[in-house]
């Protein structure tokens, strides 16, 4: 099987140097990593990937059994690693997809050195003693408004293209990347991304760890990324004066900022 | 048709054959059958007790025929015991009653 | 920014159009803004509310006081639209500065959620810094609806289609199955028909094998009895032969033929055993017969011929095989027709005389054993002289052994021969055999074994040579 046909794999940046991983979350494919990929790639090697079922995947590699579990996505994660042969990769992954480098790191351990999580959540349902910012009822009403008003979502996106007369290529790549979608396999990720609880496993992590979350997010909110960094003995929080669930969109230059100082203080 | 029953006993004098049932074209041949296979000696006395008989044709005579040519072969003797009236009739009519020694009873002694 | 001049008069004259023109002129920007056919909002850049209109208030259920400075836009939203505008709306609006009819829903105060459509700019300071969001809320409830409707429609299309080409599909499965099992019952039918076929083709092959056996059964069979009689000066003769099994070969034989001196000579007798081994007994003793009898025409030294072949040919081989038989020797020339008829018998029911005065007597031989079964076997002989009216029946002892009473358990016997011979008595050969034709035919399932008769006689009247009768059979 062709993995770097299937995952949409593409790499950037400084050939000889470490392996960033960049990971998208739910709704969204490679292109959220646009505005910080110029500012790592100078420095690092970066590897930007699809998840099957998003973006420019191969669609019919998607099975509804492998994807309705975050292990699914973990497993796309090992192949992209072992198809670049790539070993001691640090893995940044973009809310649930924080989750899915915790779960490759298990998998393959050799694969994984050190994790970024941009906005985690271990768990988007608020539990006893945890805030996760989402009532079960919550929940619900976002997989019914998935379930019942795809068009109006997909039909959302038309306008961007139109609206966008500075850069129209983000805003074509992001609409057709969202389009592009299938509903089916949307409704998946997102049941796997909002129902999953993978507190327990954020027990597991050992490798560096960077925690960034932001001053207002509606997604995670901030007790989420306190959550996270308490779980992890080996992580460090960084919290970016931004707002909303997408730091490296709304804040690029702070988010890779806050990257590379990590990486920085590895070395 | 009456099953053929073969009984074997033997004597001082030699082998006693209680032969009952039917002697007909497809029973005989395992009277035939029986009698090659029985050893005797040179001065022994083949018994046929007929007593048991029930039916007996052309073919159950040529088997008796066979016993006693057996017999002879061997240098002993073969005795008709106990022979049924219809047979001894038919025996008397073809002129074996000269050929076979006819007994009444079986026991040799007798 | 009230009466902002410029706007021309529409009509130019007719006082209704003037006063309705008045109050447009006299609405205030301010109440344009607060009761707008649509929701307008202001956030900083953080989203923090600081300016919302009447007509979104009053969409959403909301007071004033509780929104402005305290709430931000994405809380005025469902999950889905917050997390849409999360994770789209507002990187976009970040980046692009503007965006245009977005659909996101927003939330009711009670419950309850509004569809719209939105639409914003960020506004930015002298120095190009961004400072505000300005943003327009268009009620999509009506869009949304029928939004929903072509989805509710292409859900129900997709469903119907769906059923039909299940349908289609079913229908496609049953006439598949239905054409697999007509070419299954096509190929069971063709199986049957030409199972049919050869079963009938065995049961032709059979007939015909049969047809064919039957008929070398009966091309042998009179190579053992002759299908004729020859003619005897001054003698009738008749014979019948009655076959127990139609489609097995008789066991009995007979014949008749002359020898040297204007003497005939005849016999009849019975082999042992049935079957094609008794068929080739039937035929050796028959031509040893007539060799023999050529040979030298006195009947014992005939029969002692025939009793030595046998003897040798099977009995001296462990294999005893016997028959038998009655032969005899007719010398014509007596006074007035007269026959001198001498027999000999080994082993064979007497031959019985029907005289001329109506009396019936055996003729014995006695002492005379079976042929075959001893090297030089006693054999019986006897003489008779037939005068006009007499005959000589011989007879296999298929009638006298026929089964006769309601058990079928009694034999019928000599005595009873002879006693049937005398109340028929006198009678010619013919008139005889028809008699006892018609006594064998009495005793039905009574007679199970083949039987031959054969009546020779001289007439009663001094008469021409009668023609002889073919076997009955």
């Amino acid at each position: 099987m062709d993995i770097r046909r299937r995952n949409n794999v593409n790499v950037t940046g400084r050939d000889d140097a470490p392996v960033l991983l960049l990971a998208h979350g739910f709704g969204c494919d490679q292109n959220m990593w646009r505005l910080v990929v110029p500012a790592l790639a100078e420095r690092y090697r970066v590897v930007l990937f699809d998840y099957v079922g998003s973006g420019g995947s191969d669609l019919s590699a998607w099975s509804e059994e492998r994807y309705a579990s975050l292990h699914g996505y973990a497993a796309d994660v090992v192949d992209v690693c072992e198809e670049l042969d790539v070993r001691q990769a640090v893995f940044v992954g973009h809310s649930v997809s924080a989750m899915v480098g915790v779960l490759a790191a298990q998998a393959a351990p050799e694969r994984i050195g050190a994790l970024v999580m941009v906005t985690p959540s271990p768990c988007y349902i608020d539990d006893e003693g945890y805030r996760g910012g989402f009532s079960t009822a919550d929940i619900d009403e976002l997989l019914d408004s998935l379930e019942a008003n795809y068009l109006g979502w997909s039909s959302a996106m038309a306008p961007v293209i139109m609206g966008n007369p500075e850069r129209p290529e983000l805003g074509r790549e992001l609409t057709n990347s969202f389009c592009a979608t299938d509903p089916d396999m949307a409704r998946v990720f997102a049941r796997t991304t909002f129902l999953t609880d993978s507190r327990e496993d954020l027990k597991s992590v050992s490798v560096p760890t960077l925690v960034l979350d932001c001053e207002q997010d509606a997604i995670a909110p901030r007790e989420v990324g306190a959550y996270v960094h308490a779980a992890i003995p080996s992580s460090h929080l960084v919290t970016l004066a931004a707002t909303g669930h997408c730091p490296q969109l709304s804040a690029p230059e702070a988010t890779a900022e806050a990257i590379l100082d990590f990486l920085e203080s590895r070395q | 048709m009456k099953p053929l029953t073969i009984d074997h006993r033997s004597t001082a004098t030699g082998p006693v054959l209680r032969v009952a049932g039917d002697l007909d074209f497809d029973q005989a041949p395992e009277l035939r059958r029986r009698i090659g296979l029985l050893p005797l000696a040179p001065g022994q006395c083949l018994v046929l007790d007929l007593s048991g008989l029930e039916f007996c044709d052309s073919s159950g005579i040529t088997a008796l025929l066979a016993a006693r040519q057996h017999a002879l072969a061997a240098e002993a003797d073969a005795v008709l015991a106990a022979v049924p009236a219809n047979l001894l009739r038919v025996l008397t009519l073809v002129g074996l009653d000269q050929v076979f020694t006819l007994r009444p009873y079986s026991d040799p002694a007798s | 920014m009230c009466r902002a001049g410029g706007v021309p008069d529409p009509a130019g004259n007719g006082a209704g159009m003037d006063a309705a023109f008045t109050a447009l002129l006299e609405d205030s920007a301010e109440d344009l803004y607060e009761s707008a056919p649509c929701g307008y909002l202001s956030t900083m850049m953080d989203g923090t509310i600081a300016k919302i209109n009447a007509t979104l208030l009053d969409w959403l259920g909301l007071e004033r006081e509780a929104v402005v400075g305290h709430r931000r836009f994405a809380d005025l939203l469902t999950v889905g639209g917050r997390l849409y505008h999360e994770t789209h709306f507002a990187p976009l609006l970040r980046m692009q500065g503007e965006l245009r009819g977005v659909a996101l829903e927003m939330r009711r105060q009670g419950g309850g959620r509004l569809p719209v459509l939105v639409s914003a700019v960020v506004k930015h300071g002298t120095g190009g810094e961004p400072l505000l969001i300005r943003t327009t809320v268009f009620d999509a409830s009506d869009r949304r609806s029928y939004e929903e409707e072509l989805l509710r429609r292409r859900k129900e299309a997709e469903r119907v289609r769906a059923e039909a080409e299940q349908a289609r599909v079913e229908a496609e499965q049953a006439r598949v199955e239905a054409e697999r099992a007509r070419a299954e019952a096509e190929r069971a039918r063709a199986e049957a028909e030409r199972a049919h076929a050869e079963a009938d083709e065995a049961r032709r092959q059979a007939e015909a094998d049969r047809t064919r056996l039957a008929a070398a059964l009966a091309v042998l069979q009179q190579s053992l009895v002759p299908d004729s009689l020859p003619a005897v000066p001054g003698l009738e003769t008749a014979v019948h032969y009655h076959t127990a099994a139609p489609d097995q070969l008789g066991g009995d034989f007979y014949d008749l033929f002359p020898v040297a001196g204007g003497r005939w000579a005849f016999f009849l007798g019975d082999v042992c055993g049935k079957g094609p081994e008794a068929a080739s007994l039937t035929s050796l003793t028959r031509y040893t017969l007539r060799a023999a009898a050529h040979h030298d025409p006195e009947p014992a030294s005939a029969l002692a011929t025939l009793n030595a072949v046998l003897h040798d040919r099977y009995t001296a081989g462990g294999d005893p095989r016997y028959c038998t038989c009655v032969i005899g020797v007719v010398e014509p020339g007596g006074e007035h027709g007269s026959v001198t008829v001498r027999i000999a018998s080994g082993g064979h029911p007497p031959a019985l005389v029907l005289r001329s005065d109506g009396s019936a007597e055996y003729l014995p031989t006695p002492g005379g054993l079976l042929v075959g079964i001893l090297p030089g076997a006693p054999i019986g002989t006897a003489e008779t002289v037939l005068a006009p009216g007499d005959t000589l029946v011989l007879y296999t002892d298929g009638l006298t052994e026929a089964r006769t009473g309601p058990g079928r358990d009694d034999l019928y016997g000599e005595d009873a021969l002879r006693a049937f011979g005398a109340g028929h008595a006198p009678a010619g050969p013919r008139e005889v055999i028809t008699a006892l034709t018609g006594l064998l035919e009495s005793f039905g399932e009574g007679l199970d074994d083949d039987t031959a008769l054969l009546a020779l006689g001289v007439p009663a009247a001094p008469s021409p040579t009668r023609p002889t009768t073919s076997p009955t059979s």
